[in-house]
């Protein structure tokens, strides 16, 4: 962060900021996914990536943050080359920097490599003020990487964040929970994982298209990164994917079937079983 | 399919139809059926980008081309042909001046346009002529310090909505005792320029079409763009290219609408037990539908990167015109052939795309006149 | 791996109580240990300023050994507090397994108690198994449920893992269950006054979005009248879902809200569940749905169009399903707040 003296506003903060986003399958075409019964492995090259929805309202918040107090965003993210286009329209939307970690040795992490390796290429890059995370990623929705990663860097961390306000070197963050929120006021440096509440992402414009060419998009290996290879990859990842099951993603109209309150007590399974809380 | 997109070309369709998917796609239904242009948001599409992309940097725009102005109306058109007609009548103004006018005029007018901050119009048909341009009746007369016109438009687009309007009109006559017309830019707030009557359109609803009337409308004498009595040339180039690759643009959206809705539609229904695409019949249609767009696809964008690279492409782009705006009257009508009863209804967008096909034709010349210039155009190239 | 040993569950206090979802994993917890060769003892955490009113509930749920860890820093929820503690009370007692609901505070103290003892937690698991030669594992759900994995922590201690309300059982209360307490109050630094707490809130349930529904409830023409259409806006509530409609649904006039139509001229939905009631399955509607992650259709039809684009099929009357709803969700279902 730097304090620099504008002659119109006083005393200013830039502030620089990380932002870390996960492409993942498009859902619209979770039909096509297959997954390889002996690797466990998604076929996720034969499927268009988008940027994950919550990491696109961490975007659009560093962006309303430098909007309003000046700085510098850069993006990091731990995916396959491929990445390179979702990096491009986040460098679009208004991010300076890109940083891509891609190696054929980080497949397989689980969220603690994960935010390992994002923590090693934030700490190689520079030292920010802000760190923002989407929540949790639309395919795997584990919501881990945010806090693993504040630990990680040793900073203040929370989740489940539904605003933010810069008050010089404090943020005040707004997290949600089950029945209201908590506002916290944190010094920087320090970590948040947005939720969509927090803004509506903006869609890059023509400008934003053309620059983003020219903003600089690196690629770092797992030899740049300097990471201890027995931390990194399918090894170093505690949690290991045994069995998978359905993996044939067609509607397949099973029924349900039984006295009445069965069936309803079954629907509940269901509904509970996606996730919903009740 | 054109197949030689850049990079950035690519990311910006995948932006402008996310844009539109948003803000264009559940409105489209609305708009066509209360006739009414959305011009309020004009600048949210300035904010964007997508008005005068060809327009250079120093003004404003993006310094691209009409390449990624057709990709623009082809992904708002995709929803509503109406729309884009009015974003497309808007560039109009806009080239008219970024290709014919001072600096002063550029620099006066441009950067609001592209921001979205006014609305611009070209004014050239009347009831005297419209494929006959020349034959006009709208007179533009030196005054002391400038000129005073008098005269009716008609089929106007952006009639209602536009304030700044590059109007042409006769300023003389040459020594072959033919008229000869001359381009006027009328600043907004002009007095005795005003919006008539407001036409009620078959199709390409989502815009606003109608007479703009001039009776004593005076203006400066640096509003006039080029010279005195190249009036006609102004029209025609910035028709002939802006004009047509705009409508081509606006015919492949619609095009691009027709393949799409009659795959969904024809995987979904389902009748004698199996989906309507089984069917020998339909599958013809949807090849149909398909090659038509490939080859509208192909012949526009290769028109449009023509004009990018050359600065010309009249010949070419007439017969993309023609070509693109009859095919997709074709598709529409094989769409609702194939989605049956369901076709006419308003559930489904097809009807619509059939409206706005149909009106897409008689603008920016028609079918006849694009044949003219193309024949014209070959047979001199034999010689 | 070694000298690891136990399941300890983090029992989570809100609005004075411990939280249903907590003496859910105490049974889950009991359960488990019978399946273990071991059978590990299990244990209750409890944070907080003073716990000592919850021992007797945790107690009665099954806890064996009960652990306290009081400090009036703990009063209010802090993340780097509570995952303190729960980090040091691991570190002394060595449990193998680790379970916390899946709130907002589990998804926050879980994953960063795991990263600080440099070890495995699966999120949001939906069951959990012991296979024939005593690993442990956790099945989780991807791709918004469609897909679910079998979990495993071989090589690293403690296995952590979270879970959400109401998919384990609790066991059955027995007040003269006697537990092994120990209390802690030892000092907890965490992020010290580079934290403060500024504000707590509470509000009350709002209508739900449509767009921002994890869960819509979709009434058609097969729910018959204005009467059984207020009992599916029950039952959505109720499930704290938002409600959808098709086009007839919307002509006869049972709902007003038009911006609530499901369809080509309509609104596109995709939450997490659809579960639709009475509707037939016209392509208009339909193609509004198709995005969904699961769908589940009633209808009294068994040939309704809607099946063949459904995960689940229900042959019944759409009111007698609503009503057999409503009961199980009040029954079963917790009310946190």
């Amino acid at each position: 962060m730097r304090v620099s003296y504008s002659k119109i506003g006083g005393l200013r903060m830039t502030l620089n900021i990380a932002v870390c986003i996960k492409p993942v399958p498009d859902s619209r075409y979770y039909n096509k996914i297959i997954i390889d019964p002996k690797t466990k492995c998604v076929n996720r090259d034969e499927i268009e990536t988008v940027i994950n929805a919550m990491d696109k309202n961490a975007v659009e918040a560093a962006i309303k943050l430098k909007e309003k107090n000046g700085g510098k965003i850069t993006i990091f993210s731990m995916a396959p080359d491929n990445a390179v286009k979702n990096l491009r329209k986040v460098l679009a939307m208004g991010a300076d920097e890109a940083y891509l970690c891609s190696d054929k040795a980080l497949g397989g992490s689980d969220t603690l490599v994960t935010s390992y390796v994002l923590a090693k290429a934030i700490q190689k890059t520079g030292n920010y003020d802000v760190i923002i995370l989407g929540n949790q990623s639309e395919d795997g929705g584990t919501a881990q990487v945010p806090s693993q990663l504040g630990e990680w860097l040793n900073i203040p961390h929370f989740v489940n964040v539904k605003s933010l306000e810069l008050e010089v070197n404090k943020i005040v963050a707004e997290t949600k929970t089950e029945n209201g929120s908590i506002k916290f006021k944190v010094r920087l440096p320090a970590l948040f994982g947005v939720i969509k509440d927090i803004n509506e992402p903006r869609i890059p414009n023509v400008m934003g298209v053309l620059k983003a060419k020219n903003k600089p998009l690196t690629i770092f290996r797992a030899t740049d990164l300097d990471l201890d290879e027995g931390k990194i990859g399918l090894k170093g990842s505690p949690t290991q994917v045994g069995e998978i099951f359905s993996p044939d993603m067609k509607r397949k109209s099973q029924k349900i079937e039984g006295a009445i309150d069965e069936i309803a007590e079954k629907i509940i399974e269901v509904i509970k079983r996606a996730g919903i809380g009740l | 399919m054109f197949e030689f997109f850049n990079e950035d070309q690519k990311m910006l369709r995948n932006v402008i139809r996310e844009f539109v998917e948003q803000e264009v796609a559940p409105n489209a239904a609305k708009w066509d059926a209360e006739n009414t242009c959305p011009v309020e948001l004009w600048p949210k599409l300035g904010e964007m980008g997508l008005l005068g992309i060809f327009v250079s940097q120093q003004y404003g725009g993006a310094g691209l081309g009409i390449t990624e102005r057709a990709i623009v109306l082809e992904e708002v058109a995709r929803h509503s042909a109406g729309l884009a007609l009015a974003m497309m009548t808007h560039d109009l103004g806009v080239a008219a001046i970024y290709n014919f006018g001072t600096e002063v005029q550029k620099k006066t007018y441009l950067p609001n346009l592209i921001a979205g901050k006014t609305v611009g119009g070209l004014s050239v048909t009347e009831a005297t002529g419209g494929s006959d341009i020349r034959n006009q009746a709208t007179t533009i007369k030196k005054i002391e310090n400038g000129y005073i016109l008098n005269g009716r438009k008609i089929f106007i687009t952006n009639s209602h909505i536009a304030n700044v309007n590059v109007i042409t009109g006769t300023s003389g006559i040459n020594e072959k005792g033919r008229k000869v017309l001359s381009a006027i830019l009328v600043p907004p707030e002009t007095e005795g320029l005003s919006a008539g009557r407001k036409e009620n359109k078959l199709g390409l609803r989502g815009s606003v079409t109608g007479d703009v009337i001039l009776k004593n409308a005076k203006v400066t004498s640096d509003c006039l763009i080029g010279q005195e009595g190249k009036g006609s040339n102004i029209a025609l180039h910035t028709i002939g290219h802006f004009g047509r690759s705009g409508m081509s643009a606006i015919a492949l959206g619609i095009l691009r609408g027709c393949v799409e809705e009659s795959v969904k539609f024809s995987s979904e229904r389902i009748i004698y037990g199996k989906p309507l695409s089984k069917l020998p019949a339909i599958q013809d249609i949807i090849a149909e539908n398909e090659i038509d767009y490939e080859a509208a696809h192909a012949m526009l964008y290769n028109a449009t990167t023509v004009y990018d690279r050359d600065g010309l492409a009249i010949n070419r782009i007439a017969a993309t015109k023609y070509f693109c705006t009859e095919a997709a009257v074709r598709s529409a009508k094989r769409t609702m052939d194939l989605m049956g009863g369901w076709g006419v209804m308003d559930e489904y967008p097809v009807g619509r795309f059939l409206r706005d096909s149909l009106a897409s034709l008689p603008s920016g010349g028609t079918s006849n006149i694009m044949k003219v210039i193309v024949a014209g155009s070959v047979i001199n190239s034999y010689k | 791996m070694d000298g690891y040993r136990g399941i300890l569950v983090y029992c989570e206090i809100k609005s004075g109580k411990v939280i249903e979802n907590s003496l859910e994993l105490l049974g889950e917890a009991l359960r488990l240990k019978e399946k273990l060769k071991h059978r590990p003892e299990v244990s209750a955490l409890l944070i907080g300023e003073n716990v000592q009113q919850y021992i007797d509930t945790v107690q009665g749920y099954g806890a064996e050994k009960i652990i306290t860890f009081e400090n009036d820093k703990l009063k209010l929820y802090r993340p780097d507090y509570y995952s303190e503690v729960l980090t040091k009370i691991i570190q002394k007692y060595k449990p193998e397994i680790v379970l916390t609901g899946a709130t907002l505070q589990g998804e926050e103290i879980g994953p960063c108690t795991a990263k600080k003892l440099n070890t495995g937690m699966a999120a949001h698991c939906v069951e959990f198994k012991v296979l024939s030669d005593d690993t442990f594992v956790q099945v989780v759900p991807a791709f918004g449920g469609k897909v679910l994995g079998d979990i495993i922590c071989p090589n690293f201690r403690p296995q952590m893992a979270s879970v959400k309300a109401g998919l384990m059982k609790k066991a059955e209360y027995n007040k003269n269950n006697k537990a092994v307490i120990e209390n802690y109050c030892d000092e907890i630094v965490g992020f010290g006054d580079k934290i403060e707490i500024m504000e707590i809130t509470e509000t009350s349930r709002e209508r739900k979005i449509l767009n921002k529904s994890d869960l819509i409830v979709g009434g058609g023409f097969g729910i018959g009248n204005k009467n059984v259409w207020r009992k599916l806006e029950t039952l959505a509530n109720a499930l704290g879902g938002a409600v959808g409609c098709t086009r007839p649904a919307l002509d006869e006039k049972w709902t007003e809200f038009e911006e609530t139509m499901i369809g080509t001229s309509g609104v596109a939905v995709s939450p997490k569940i659809y579960l639709d009631i009475g509707v037939s399955g016209a392509t208009q509607h339909t193609c509004g749905i198709k995005d969904s992650g699961i769908i589940i259709s009633v209808n009294k039809d068994e040939n309704a169009p809607i099946f063949e684009v459904s995960d689940y099929k229900v042959v019944e009357d759409g009111e007698k399903i609503i009503d057999a709803l409503m009961l199980v969700t009040f029954q079963k279902c917790t009310f946190e707040d």
